[in-house]
């Protein structure tokens, strides 16, 4: 065996500085960087045209099945209305995708050929949007040009994401709201601000939690805990600066060292994600459940998921919102067949039926004329602007090294 | 010229089985070491560097999360082996045995992540136990945050997943040993039953099973998906970590995960030659207590008495089993009550109201799901079966010449050496962490941009079916008479034909058993699927591992079923053919086999009815 053993190593050795040398050959005979891109008007029914057939690859959380049902019935609606197919493309991070396109994007660097990407549309927002947007992963402008724009309540915030201008690069999809969810039974009167949750838990203990950093909505909650406690919140607004990086968050952290001992295993395991924190409601394990959609309660009563008596609301201060988009890569496949799809999903019927309160029921962007039915009833809260992207990493990190191990 | 057209067929045969089956390691492991140096072509870097190493180092929480990984690996592992070899010692020769081979088959067929998931439906605060012992007896079960600090309920479910692995991968073994008659002796020398087995069959049922056993702690110490579900958060294991840096978008962060997956490796290693030092102390060195003549062994001498009172009255034996089946039989329930309940609220021990609508709703879609699962499987199943068949010949044949110039004891003591591709090659698949493994394979699929995502997720799904494949059959190979060719032979009939008309049928049950194995390995894929596919090659795995995340108990319970249902069917099939392949076997001349498969026969008519009843 130790002959063979070595035999292997050798082997492997020798196959691995092949493999290297090659690799670095390829990248040195080819150093062409990709063409920039035009941003020639669309001439839509061409688009239509060229869509017609296509199938669409559509990366998404998988999370939800609400949601997926959703995807699912407007890739019906697209092939009947369009001949377009949407592959909804499961995943449980959207940063897989970008992964992949950075390695695709770094592939055809390397190459000098046009690669034929993976990915055709995704869904995201915020960080992963900045991400995307620097490494150059997105570079048509598409959003103002889609026939579905003249619908969009450009009163929203539509134009930056994360206080990230979206320069059109991306299309709003829905808009998210923070909100607590509690069920009137158990708990008449909910804490409706950082400090009252804390006396909350001190009456309280192991009643309350928040998703794990950095999770997607755990660090919402960090962010939404610090835009209250924070003396000054403009400094948020900007670009993190190490120096004051400890100052300004020292309230957020004071506040976790007091709330986690009365929280949830005592601060020492949390919920993995609302969706956690849904069931944990409603196992009575905690009394508060945190979403990024306002209308959750309710699709989520018709799924027999959550007790009938359970409502949800906002802080005091105003819940964190944001929007969420769509979006196109720089080598997406189908880009015609992306581009009718976000603008179907843009429809006032694909979004009336998507703000379906017995269904996913997230709040539309369109202006509210062009939204029927249950859609039309959503309420959203008052609301907290998202705190600049790089703020997001910063957080998680520090979370980690005080709470995460 | 005959020969040497032979020869060439041989050479091309061989060439294409090591092109396959072995090809993936090496981009596998050359991009692994390189990224790992910060090397990636992929990411424009090209400087060697150790900051991956040092950024690792200093996150925060790697030491625990190292630290629980390998303690779940040595602790499940050490359990498995133990309780098992206690099942067997306790069962192996009852009147009972057979029902509980067809009670396991079942079980090993049942993928991880279900499992994991049914297991999570009884262990949670909120599940079932927790649910009956807050109404009956007013305690809140597995409240206690120890339980997920310590990992217990990793440790456990792994534990009970492993159990039946190790026995199925014994039983081949133990029809090859002399059992009956090295316990008669044994007793005959005065050492009860529970003695034999300990001094007797258990020196020589070591070490054969080292690879099954190196294969649970290489499993369990790399586990993703069973880890997601039910391991601990803060900090997560050691393999969750690193499939959480590897979905990131911070590309340091994959550069940490690139020197994690090799520590992984490293890691790996070390606790491979742990399993064979530990067999070696136990086995060669310390053989004292083999043959000393003591009756009892001196350890549990040493251990004071309510140890041995312990092991007297709770037969561990026993208990293995029993829990081994309980849980499983219970989890596979609580999937099915779940997959029809519409709400089912804490601590409600029934649901209050029930619907068919998420299967209603699901069935439409799972069809899709279902065909490219099962194409998958059935696809790298039969050809991974190919290769080995091939392999297995060579490989055999190379034992065979070794036996006319070697003598027959030395051959004994040294048969995996003289094997034409050495079995630690073989097995590497199944040892190497597969999230290592997979990092360097996505990295060369993307490089070479060849977007056909079938293809690739079949190719590595073949690579790791080959040595589940491989393993099963090595033992009925290896068993075959060779007589019956040398007769065939001397009939005048063509080597081809010997071997289709005489080995073959013989070794059909065992093929067919092999391709079930194969099958549900491949149907259990989570890692290859997802990362060589891009997401674009969805499975009833990987959706399920995606709802999950959704944490809707229904879905998971629809998703978790049919990930069990979907091999069970195999696994049935298998047995029926096996059965119908069986009449041969049953005349007399057939010595080595007719004691075994008359007693597969008897256990696969019964595991035919029993499945047919569970449908």
């Amino acid at each position: 065996m130790k002959k063979s053993t070595k035999k292997l190593l050798l082997a492997t050795t020798l196959m691995a500085t092949l493999v290297n040398s090659t690799f670095a050959l390829a990248n040195q005979s080819a150093n062409i960087t990709s063409a920039t891109p035009e941003t020639a008007p669309l001439d839509w029914s061409e688009v239509e045209q060229q869509a017609k057939g296509q199938k669409v690859y559509f990366y998404a959380w998988g999370g939800s099945q609400q949601i997926n049902d959703y995807l699912r019935w407007a890739d019906k609606q697209l092939q009947k209305q369009y001949g377009v197919q949407l592959e909804h493309v499961k995943v449980d991070d959207i940063s897989i995708a970008i992964t992949r396109l950075l390695a695709e994007k770094a592939t055809e660097k390397a190459t000098g050929t046009a690669s034929k990407g993976t990915v055709d549309m995704l869904w995201i927002n915020g960080e992963n949007f900045k991400n995307m947007k620097q490494n150059q992963l997105i570079t048509q402008p598409f959003a103002t040009q889609l026939p579905s724009w003249q619908y969009v309540n450009t009163q929203f915030p539509v134009d930056s994401d994360f206080t990230e201008p979206t320069e059109g690069l991306e299309a709003p999809w829905g808009i998210g709201q923070l909100i607590f969810i509690h069920d009137k039974q158990r708990t008449p009167t909910p804490p409706k601000s950082m400090q009252q949750l804390l006396s909350y838990a001190q009456q309280h203990p192991n009643k309350v939690s928040y998703p794990q950093p950095p999770s997607f909505h755990g660090t919402s909650f960090l962010k939404s805990a610090l835009l209250e406690l924070a003396t000054d919140t403009s400094p948020l607004y900007e670009e993190v600066d190490e120096k004051s990086f400890a100052k300004i968050t020292q309230p957020l952290w004071q506040y976790l060292d007091q709330l986690h001992p009365l929280a949830w295993h005592q601060g020492k395991q949390f919920p993995s994600s609302s969706a956690h924190t849904m069931q944990l409601l409603d196992d009575g394990e905690l009394d508060l459940a945190i979403s990024f959609n306002p209308n959750e309660v309710s699709s989520a009563q018709n799924n027999g998921s959550l007790a009938t008596t359970t409502d949800s609301y906002a802080m005091e201060n105003g819940a964190l919102s944001n929007i969420h988009f769509l979006s196109i890569p720089f080598n997406a496949n189908a880009k015609a067949g992306a581009l009718v799809a976000i603008n179907f999903l843009l429809s006032p019927e694909a979004q009336s039926k998507k703000g379906d309160l017995s269904q996913w029921g997230d709040p539309s962007i369109l202006k509210t004329e062009y939204i029927s039915g249950s859609a039309a009833n959503t309420k959203l809260f008052k609301s907290v602007p998202e705190p600049h992207p790089s703020w997001q990493v910063a957080l998680e990190q520090e979370w980690q090294k005080r709470y995460g191990h | 010229m005959k020969n040497f057209l032979l020869s060439l067929i041989k050479a091309t045969l061989l060439t294409v089985v090591l092109l396959i089956s072995f090809l993936p390691m090496v981009p596998g492991l050359a991009g692994l070491i390189s990224a790992a140096f910060g090397i990636n072509p992929l990411l424009e870097q090209f400087q060697w560097t150790f900051s991956g190493f040092i950024q690792l180092f200093q996150f925060p929480g790697i030491g625990q999360s190292i630290f629980m990984a390998v303690n779940v690996s040595i602790v499940s592992t050490f359990l498995a082996v133990f309780i098992s070899f206690s099942i067997l010692k306790h069962w192996y020769q009852s009147a009972h045995w057979q029902k509980i081979e067809n009670a396991i088959a079942p079980i090993l067929a049942l993928p991880h992540v279900a499992f994991a998931i049914g297991f999570a439906f009884l262990f949670t605060p909120s599940g079932f136990l927790s649910r009956l012992s807050s109404q009956l007896l007013d305690i809140v079960l597995f409240n206690d945050i120890q339980v997920v600090k310590h990992q217990l309920g990793l440790i456990i479910a792994l534990t009970i997943k492993e159990i039946p692995f190790i026995l199925f991968m014994s039983i081949a073994l133990l029809k090859q040993l002399n059992l009956k008659q090295s316990i008669q002796c044994a007793q005959s020398l005065g050492f009860n039953q529970h003695q034999a087995w300990f001094k007797v069959i258990f020196p020589q049922w070591l070490p054969k099973m080292r690879f099954a056993i190196i294969a649970i702690m290489a499993y369990s110490l790399s586990v993703v998906d069973m880890s997601l579900v039910i391991g601990p958060s803060i900090p997560s294991t050691f393999p969750v970590m690193l499939w959480s840096w590897l979905s990131e978008t911070d590309l340091s962060r994959h550069l940490m995960a690139a020197s994690g997956a090799l520590l992984l490796v490293f890691i790996c290693i070390v606790l491979v030659y742990l399993v064979i030092f530990i067999e070696w102390y136990v086995v060669t060195k310390c053989k004292n207590w083999q043959f000393s003549g003591r009756k009892s062994i001196k350890l549990f001498d040493v251990l004071p008495t309510i140890f041995k009172h312990f092991s007297k009255n709770i037969k561990l034996g026993t208990f293995g089993l029993v829990t081994v089946l309980i849980v499983t039989s219970l989890s596979f329930l609580m999937m099915i009550v779940w997959s029809f309940a519409k709400r089912w609220s804490y601590p409600n021990i029934l649901p209050s109201s029930w619907s068919s609508q998420f299967w209603k709703n699901e069935l439409p879609y799972l069809f899709e799901t279902f065909l490219t699962s099962i194409s998958l499987a059935l696809l790298s199943a039969g050809i991974a079966l190919l290769l080995v068949l091939v392999l297995l010949e060579f490989n055999n044949r190379v034992i065979g010449k070794k036996t006319n110039t070697i003598n027959k004891n030395t051959l004994k003591n040294n048969k995996h050496k003289h094997l034409l591709i050495p079995m630690i090659l073989i097995v590497t698949p199944i040892i190497a962490p597969q999230l290592s493994i997979l990092f360097g394979m996505q990295l060369a699929s993307i490089y070479l941009g060849e977007n056909n995502f079938y293809l690739w997720v079949l190719w590595s799904h073949v690579f790791f079916v080959f040595p589940y494949i491989y393993l099963s059959l090595d033992g009925p190979w290896r068993s075959y008479d060779r007589r019956f060719n040398k007769v065939g032979l001397s009939l005048g009939k063509s080597p081809l034909k010997v071997w289709w008309t005489i080995k073959m049928p013989q070794l059909i049950p065992a093929i067919s058993i092999a391709m079930a194995v194969g099958i549900s390995v491949s149907l259990a894929q989570f890692l290859p699927t997802l990362m060589l596919g891009a997401g674009r090659i969805s499975t009833i795995t990987t959706e399920a591992v995606a709802l999950s995340s959704g944490q809707d108990r229904r879905i998971m319970a629809i998703y978790a079923l049919l990930q069990t249902i979907t091999p069970l069917i195999f696994f049935a099939l298998a047995i029926f053919i096996a059965k119908r392949s069986g009449p041969l076997e049953n005349r007399k001349a057939f010595l080595i086999f007719s004691n075994s498969t008359q007693k597969a026969e008897k256990n696969i008519s019964k595991q035919a009815s029993t499945i047919r009843h569970l449908q």
